[in-house]
C-alpha cells in the first residue's frame, strides 16, 4: 500500500456500453464464484481481469463491478484504491517497474532507473506522450538474488548489468503489448493436460 | 529490549557469549552442512538446467508418497509427528507449526481454510519464488497433508501479485493435480476427504504478509490487519478457522511424513531443526538461493555458499529479510539459526534468512534510508505510531542523508523507534517493530557513521527582543528558541 498522493478526481464518465461485459460476468461467476463463500471475496480477481482488460480500471467499472458483486461502490473503491497494482487513472502500454529496495540499490538500481528517466525524458510516475511507456519504482519484487531487477507488465527481467542490456530490451519489446509473451513459459504450450 | 543490542552487538566477550550459547541451545556441531539437499532435491544447481517439475516427473522421484502415507494417518497423528520435528514456521516468527495446527478446534462445525503465505515481499527474501518457479508439486503436496491434519476443506494460495509466473506455474500445477485426483471432487486421491485448492492474488501490498491482512485481501477489503483475538485458528477467514503457513514451512511437512521427526531433528540445532533456505544477495559473488542446515555461521554461508565477498570487505548483513534489523562487523560467527541471531546477534530474529550482505564501501545511512522508506511506503496507514513515525522517520533521513543531519535528528530517531510497534505495545501488526528493529540495529551497531553526519550543532548568537531592548544570547541551532 502506498499514501498515493495523486489526483483522484477523475471525472466518472458514463459510457454507453458496460464495461464489465458478458463474458467477464461469466468468467467471474464460473470460474470465481465458487472458490469463495462471499461475493466481495471475488472483488480482487474482477478487479485484475478489468485491468487485463483496459490496462486501468475507470471508475465506470468499479461501479459496475460493485452492483455486479452486491456491494456498495464505496467498497469497491475502497479496496481498488488501498492495492498500488491497480491502476485507477490510465497507464501506458508498457509499465517499467524498476526495484528499489536494498539490494537493487546496493547492486545500482538508481542507473538503471536516471538511464529509463533520460532515455524516455519522463519523470518516475509518469508516462510518455505516445502512451507507450510508464515508468514507476517499486518496492522490493522478490527477486534479491539477482539483482537489479525490472518487470516489465508481467515479465521480470533479472540481473540487468548495464544500460545497452536495458536499451535492448525496450528496443525488443513488441508494438501490440498482447504480444509480448513470458519467454520462460514454455511447459504451457505442449499441451499435455486440458486447459 | 535496548539492552539486548548493547550485549548482542557489542559488549560481551566471546567466551561469555559462547557458554551462553551453549547453555540455552544445548551442544552444537561444529560443523553444519546439508549432506543431501531436502527441499532443492530436485532443483539443479547449475541455473541453465533448471526447468519445471511437472507431475510426472515429480512422482516418478517419489512425489505423493508421503501423501498416501498421511492418508493413513490420523489428523492428531500427523499433528503429533509435525510437532516432535520441531518444525518452526519459515515465514519470519518461527512459531512451531504443529502447534500451530493443534489449536483448530477439532469438533468440525463448518468449512475449515487453509491459507498458503506466498505474498513474498520482504526486501532481501527470495526464497519461496524459487522454490515455487521449480518445484511446486512438493508446496501442493503440503498443502494435502497440512488439509489432512487440520480437517480444511478449501485451500488458498495468497500470492503476491508481482509474482505473475510464479502464480501461472501454481495455476499449472494445479490443474495437473486436479487431473490426477490429488484435488477434486472425490477427495484427495480418491478417499472421500475433499479439498479445493485455488490461487489467490494479491495486489501489491507488503502488509498483506502479515496474516491477518492477508485474510482482509482475501476478503476482498483493503488489507488491514486485525485486531487479535480472535485468533485466525479460531475465527480466519470467512470467520471459520484457519490455518496460515508460509510456503516453506508446507514444503517441509511432506518430507516429515515420509522420513519421520528423528530424521528432521538430525539436522540444525536442537531448538530449530531441519533444513532451511538461505536467500543470499548484495556484494557477494555467487548470489541465489541455498539450502543449509539451521545454525551454520554467517562466516560459512557467506563464503563459502555465497562464494565469498565482491567489491570489498565484509562490513554488515541483514539476516532475515529488513525487518530483523542488521548483523555487525565483528558478528561473522553468529549461528543461522531462529535463537543466537536474536540473543546473540541483537536482531529481532532469523526471520526469513533472507541476507543482504555488504561491503565496506556500503553506506550505512543510505541503507537505512532506504530501509526507512519501504516502511513508510508501505505502512498501512491504520495505526497512527506506524503510519507518522516511520513518515518523520523517512523524512529525517531524508534530510541526512542530504547532508543537513544534525545531532538532534540522531536523537529525535532514537525516541521514535523506541515508541512503535506490538513490542511497546502500540500497533496492531509487527511492521512498526521492523522499522523500529532496523533503525535500533543501525544506529547501534554503526553509531560512528550516523554521528559523523549528525555534528552537534554549533552555538550561534541570535538577537532576541525583550522587554528590555535587544540582548545576545547564545543557543543551539535547531532548539525551540529559534
Amino acid at each position: 500500500m502506498a499514501w498515493i498522493s495523486e489526483d483522484r478526481r477523475q471525472a466518472l464518465v458514463r459510457d454507453g456500453k458496460p464495461l464489465l461485459t458478458d463474458d467477464m460476468k461469466k468468467t467471474l461467476e464460473e470460474k470465481y464464484f465458487p472458490r469463495y463463500p462471499t461475493k466481495r471475496a471475488v472483488l480482487l480477481p474482477a478487479l485484475h481481469l478489468v485491468q487485463h482488460e483496459y490496462n486501468w480500471i475507470p471508475p465506470q467499472a468499479i461501479e459496475e463491478i460493485a452492483q455486479f458483486l452486491e456491494i456498495a461502490p464505496a467498497e469497491a473503491l475502497d479496496t481498488a484504491s488501498f492495492y498500488e497494482e491497480y491502476w485507477l487513472k490510465p497507464k501506458g502500454k508498457y509499465l517499467l517497474q524498476v526495484c528499489r529496495s536494498l539490494t537493487c540499490e546496493i547492486c545500482g538500481s538508481e542507473k538503471l532507473r536516471e538511464h529509463l528517466q533520460s532515455r524516455l525524458n519522463i519523470d518516475v510516475g509518469e508516462t510518455t506522450p505516445d502512451k507507450r511507456f510508464t515508468l514507476v519504482e517499486l518496492e522490493c519484487l522478490g527477486a534479491c538474488g539477482s539483482a537489479p531487477v525490472m518487470l516489465v507488465n508481467e515479465v521480470l527481467y533479472e540481473n540487468i548489468a548495464s544500460t545497452d542490456q536495458l536499451d535492448q530490451i525496450l528496443d525488443r519489446l513488441p508494438d501490440d503489448p498482447h504480444d509480448f509473451k513470458d519467454p520462460n513459459i514454455t511447459w504451457e504450450q505442449d499441451g499435455s493436460h486440458s486447459g | 529490549m535496548w539492552e539486548w543490542i548493547v550485549w548482542g552487538g557489542m559488549g560481551f566477550s566471546k567466551a561469555v557469549t559462547e557458554r551462553a550459547s551453549k547453555a540455552r541451545t544445548g551442544y552444537i556441531k561444529e560443523v553444519m552442512a546439508l549432506t543431501e539437499p531436502v527441499l532443492t532435491k530436485r532443483i539443479p544447481l547449475d541455473p541453465d538446467q533448471r526447468k519445471l517439475i511437472r507431475y510426472d516427473e515429480y512422482v516418478a522421484t517419489g512425489g505423493y508418497q508421503a501423501l498416501k502415507k498421511a492418508l493413513e494417518m490420523s489428523p492428531d497423528e500427523i499433528i503429533k509427528t509435525v510437532t516432535d520435528s520441531g518444525l518452526r514456521g519459515r515465514g519470519g516468527a518461527g512459531f512451531s507449526a504443529g502447534q500451530k495446527w493443534s489449536f483448530i478446534p477439532k469438533e468440525k462445525k463448518g468449512p475449515h481454510y487453509l491459507c498458503v503465505n506466498a505474498d513474498e515481499s520482504e526486501p532481501g527474501t527470495f526464497k519461496d519464488r524459487y522454490v515455487m518457479n521449480h518445484d511446486p508439486h512438493m508446496l501442493l503436496e503440503g498443502i494435502a497433508i497440512t488439509s489432512l491434519a487440520t480437517q480444511c476443506d478449501v485451500a488458498y494460495i495468497f500470492i503476491r501479485g508481482e509474482y505473475h509466473y510464479s502464480a501461472k506455474v501454481l495455476e499449472f500445477a494445479i490443474r495437473e493435480a486436479y487431473e490426477h485426483g490429488i484435488f477434486g471432487p472425490n477427495g484427495i486421491l480418491g478417499s472421500g476427504k475433499k479439498l479445493e485448492c485455488y490461487v489467490h492474488r494479491g495486489a501489491g501490498a507488503y502488509i498483506c504478509g502479515e496474516e491477518t491482512g492477508l485474510l482482509e485481501a482475501l476478503e476482498g477489503k483493503r488489507g488491514w490487519p486485525r485486531n487479535k483475538p480472535p485468533f485466525p485458528a479460531i475465527a480466519g477467514a470467512f470467520a471459520r478457522p484457519t490455518v496460515i503457513n508460509n510456503v516453506e514451512t508446507l514444503m517441509n511437512v511432506p518430507h516429515i511424513i515420509e522420513r519421520g521427526p528423528a530424521w528432521f531433528k538430525s539436522m540444525g540445532t536442537p531448538s530449530s531443526p531441519g533444513p532451511k533456505l538461505f536467500g543470499m544477495s548484495g556484494h557477494v559473488n555467487k548470489p541465489g538461493v541455498y539450502e543449509d542446515e539451521l545454525g551454520i555461521t554467517l562466516d560459512y554461508a557467506i563464503n563459502t555458499l555465497a562464494g565469498g565477498m565482491k567489491g570489498g570487505a565484509y562490513k554488515a548483513c541483514i539476516c532475515g529479510g529488513i525487518s530483523m534489523g542488521v548483523l555487525g562487523t565483528n558478528q561473522l560467527d553468529i549461528r543461522l539459526d531462529f535463537d543466537d541471531v536474536r540473543f546473540r546477534g541483537g536482531c529481532l530474529g532469523l526471520g526469513t534468512a533472507g541476507m543482504i550482505v555488504m561491503n565496506e564501501h556500503t553506506d550505512m545511512v543510505k541503507a537505512l534510508r532506504n530501509c526507512v522508506r519501504f516502511y513508510s511506503h508501505e505502512s498501512c496507514g491504520q495505526c497512527t505510531p506506524c503510519r507518522e513515525g516511520s513518515h518523520w522517520m523517512r523524512k529525517i533521513l531524508d534530510r541526512i542523508v542530504a547532508g543537513e543531519g544534525k545531532a538532534s535528528d540522531l536523537n529525535m530517531l532514537m525516541e521514535l523507534e523506541k515508541t512503535m510497534g506490538i513490542m511497546p505495545g502500540t500497533t496492531i501488526c509487527g511492521l512498526a517493530d521492523g522499522t523500529s528493529w532496523a533503525t535500533r540495529t543501525f544506529i547501534s551497531k554503526f553509531y560512528d557513521e550516523f554521528a559523523r553526519v549528525c555534528p552537534e550543532e554549533p552555538q550561534r548568537r541570535v538577537s532576541l527582543k525583550v522587554a528590555s531592548g535587544r540582548m545576545n544570547v547564545l543557543t543551539p541551532m535547531g532548539s525551540n528558541t529559534r
